[in-house]
């Protein structure tokens, strides 16, 4: 099953009299279910991309369509609602309410559930503060908790609505080497667990391995698309000119060239 | 706050103006014969009022009453020994007339005094044309209402200067026996009644009209003496319009550029709800209803301060430079009304919200994406 769909996405940006191209024909599905990540240096279209399939942005061609819905017609506030149950974000600046306790943060997206009581609110921030091993800072405000702290809370705000998809722009690049593994393994355990579809974007190499499906982006196309079974990356090389090239390599060959 | 307390400024003018137009001339309220405020200038003797001192007695055993004094209008000829001068006069008397006060300045000599049976202030004018200075001699003839000549000798003890060149060309002042002398009669035109407060008039005036003093008599409050009262205050009300548009353009403008900064300095906050599901409209409620709390608050404080600002100005005064017109410096207050802070009040809490409205709206238009972006 898959639960985005691009077919040739194109976005052009106006720059005073030049159009900057950040996505050029960008056609891709994405299953459900997995922990994918985009890679790419800065500037090649990575937040583009994700913010295109969040519906915070819009294309200027082609078609999108998000857990099953075109996304292509819709008015703002159908694309809200969609964010509202369907998706959630992982920001790179955590983009928390400073003012508002950890649970109160994650409690947020939930207060436009209307479905939902007030006990209910409760127990699911309980449920997901628990989730990211938070449980005990839930009366903590932002600016009492580590970084990467503040990053759990974002994640347990973008899953407390059970969204299908997750999005997470350079989750780490706030965060020092190890809290960044740190959150890119509970993210992964997450997925595992409640079968969460992540996309997750990175500059940083090393970070792709936690990762089981990889797209890799370059002057906003895709230059390489890979699956990863058993530890080992199946790699297809996707170059401008000519037909796509599949191609077998191992992990360490994939580091060093990507 | 600046609203109240210019319109308290403004409150306090006008009861200024009052009292200094009650204490120049006019006192509260007159009373006199019917005809007498109409064509009394030409023939006082017709408008008689024939028992001053008794209706003096009557009117002053009204509590709000502080004090009745009668005046006597006449018109005649001044002569210095060489020359004539047309002049109009009034008899006045002098302790009365101090107490009420006056807007007449002495420019040399001094005031008549209740011991002066014979004296006379002049106007500058008069003094002029005549040569006169304090302690000259002159005659004041005049035709009495049976016909005959009737005169008095009167010696100068001061020259004064009103508002007006016109009345300091002609006015003379003497003491009130004089002046009945000369009309040969013990009556009086007209009777000046001061309160205790001005708020009263109306009411005394009322009182007054149907207690009927005398038969045909005629009651006038001040502001119908001083027509020019009600044009003054309509005048500066009208200003004080002017002042309170420019006030409210300030006020709009700096809350416009105060709430925009706010706004746009949280436009990724406002992405970042947006991103979690917050319709457009859920963000511009969020912003305006923000704004109206912080209005409602902002207008609360502005009250408060207008309050502390006005105890402040009540308690110290602003010394004033004399009004054009006038002689007088006076100290001004502010007199800060309730409904001039509910005014304000009102004021601040719309240009919160009016203000709010513009930027919450780009900010809700804006894309999801673009907004994020200004974190970064
Ligand atoms: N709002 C914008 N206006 C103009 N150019 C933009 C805008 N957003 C992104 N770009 C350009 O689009 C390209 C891709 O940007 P982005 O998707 O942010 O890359 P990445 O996230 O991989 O660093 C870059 O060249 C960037 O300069
Ligand atoms: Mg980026």
């Amino acid at each position: 099953m898959t639960i985005v769909v691009l077919e040739h996405i194109t976005k052009e940006y106006r720059l005073g009299e030049h159009m900057v191209r950040a996505l050029d024909d960008v056609t891709l599905s994405i299953e459900s279910g997995v922990f994918l990540a985009i890679a790419g240096p800065s500037g090649s279209g990575k937040s583009t991309l994700l913010n295109i399939i969040g519906c915070i942005d819009t294309a200027s061609s082609g078609r999108i369509s998000v857990a099953g819905h075109d996304v292509s017609g819709q008015t703002p506030d159908q694309l809200a609602s969609l964010r509202a149950r369907t998706i959630g974000f992982v920001f790179q600046t955590f983009n928390l309410l400073p003012v508002l306790t950890a649970a109160e943060n994650v409690e947020y997206p939930l207060l436009q559930m209307q479905e939902l009581d007030k006990e209910d609110r409760k127990e699911r921030v309980q449920e997901m503060l628990e989730l990211v091993q938070l449980g005990k800072f839930a009366k903590h405000r932002p600016n009492q908790l580590s970084g990467g702290q503040r990053q759990r809370v974002a994640i347990a705000r973008a899953l407390v609505t059970r969204p299908e998809l997750v999005l997470a722009d350079e989750p780490t690049a706030n965060l020092d080497h190890k809290t960044g593994e740190g959150i890119l393994a509970l993210m992964r355990d997450i997925n595992r667990k409640l079968k969460t579809t992540f996309i997750f974007s990175t500059h940083d190499k090393k970070v792709i391995d936690s990762a089981d499906r990889l797209v890799g982006i370059e002057d906003g196309t895709i230059r390489l698309l890979g699956v990863r079974k058993e530890g080992q990356w199946a790699i297809t090389n996707l170059s401008r000119k000519g037909p796509a090239q599949p191609a077998k390599k191992s992990q360490s060959e994939e580091e060093s060239n990507a | 706050m600046s609203l109240a307390v210019a319109q308290g400024f403004l409150e306090d003018v006008f009861v200024q103006l009052a009292e200094a137009i009650v204490h120049s001339q006019s006192g509260h309220i007159q009373l006199a014969r019917q005809g007498f405020f109409e064509h009394g200038a030409h023939q006082p003797e017709k408008y008689l009022v024939e028992d001053p001192v008794g209706d003096k007695k009557r009117i002053a055993t009204i509590p709000e009453v502080q004090d009745v004094m009668a005046r006597l209008s006449f018109s005649g000829l001044l002569n210095n020994g060489r020359a004539d001068l047309s002049v109009i006069g009034e008899g006045i008397e002098p302790d009365a007339e101090n107490r009420l006060g006056t807007s007449l300045r002495i420019v040399a000599g001094r005031r008549l005094a209740s011991t002066d049976k014979y004296g006379a202030v002049v106007g500058k004018g008069v003094a002029k044309s005549l040569g006169l200075k304090p302690g000259d001699r002159v005659v004041v003839v005049m035709s009495t209402s049976d016909g005959a000549m009737n005169s008095v000798e009167l010696e100068i003890v001061g020259v004064f200067q009103s508002f007006s060149k016109e009345y300091d060309d002609r006015g003379v002042k003497i003491p009130l026996s004089a002046a009945q002398t000369l009309l040969n009669t013990t009556g009086a035109s007209a009777l000046v009644v001061l309160l205790h407060d001005t708020a009263q008039t109306q009411r005394l005036s009322h009182l007054l009209k149907e207690r009927t003093v005398w038969r045909d008599q005629d009651v006038r409050t001040w502001v119908e003496l001083n027509d020019f009262y009600l044009k003054t205050v309509e005048l500066y009300k009208m200003q004080f319009g002017g002042l309170q548009v420019i006030i409210l353009v300030m006020v709009l403008l700096s809350v416009v550029n105060a709430v925009n900064t706010t706004v746009f300095e949280r436009v990724s906050e406002f992405g970042t709800f947006r991103a979690l599901g917050n319709r457009n409209s859920d963000v511009l409620k969020m912003v305006v209803a923000e704004n109206a709390l912080l209005g409602l608050i902002g207008g609360a404080l502005g009250v408060v301060g207008a309050i502390i600002v006005g105890q402040v100005i009540q308690r110290t005064g602003v010394p004033m430079p004399p009004p054009p017109n006038s002689e007088l410096a006076y100290v001004a207050y502010v007199r800060v009304t309730w409904f001039a802070l509910a005014g304000a009040l009102a004021v601040g809490f719309t240009a919160t919200v009016l203000a709010a409205c513009v930027p919450a709206w780009r900010v809700s238009v804006i894309q999801v994406a673009e907004a994020l972006r200004q974190s970064q």
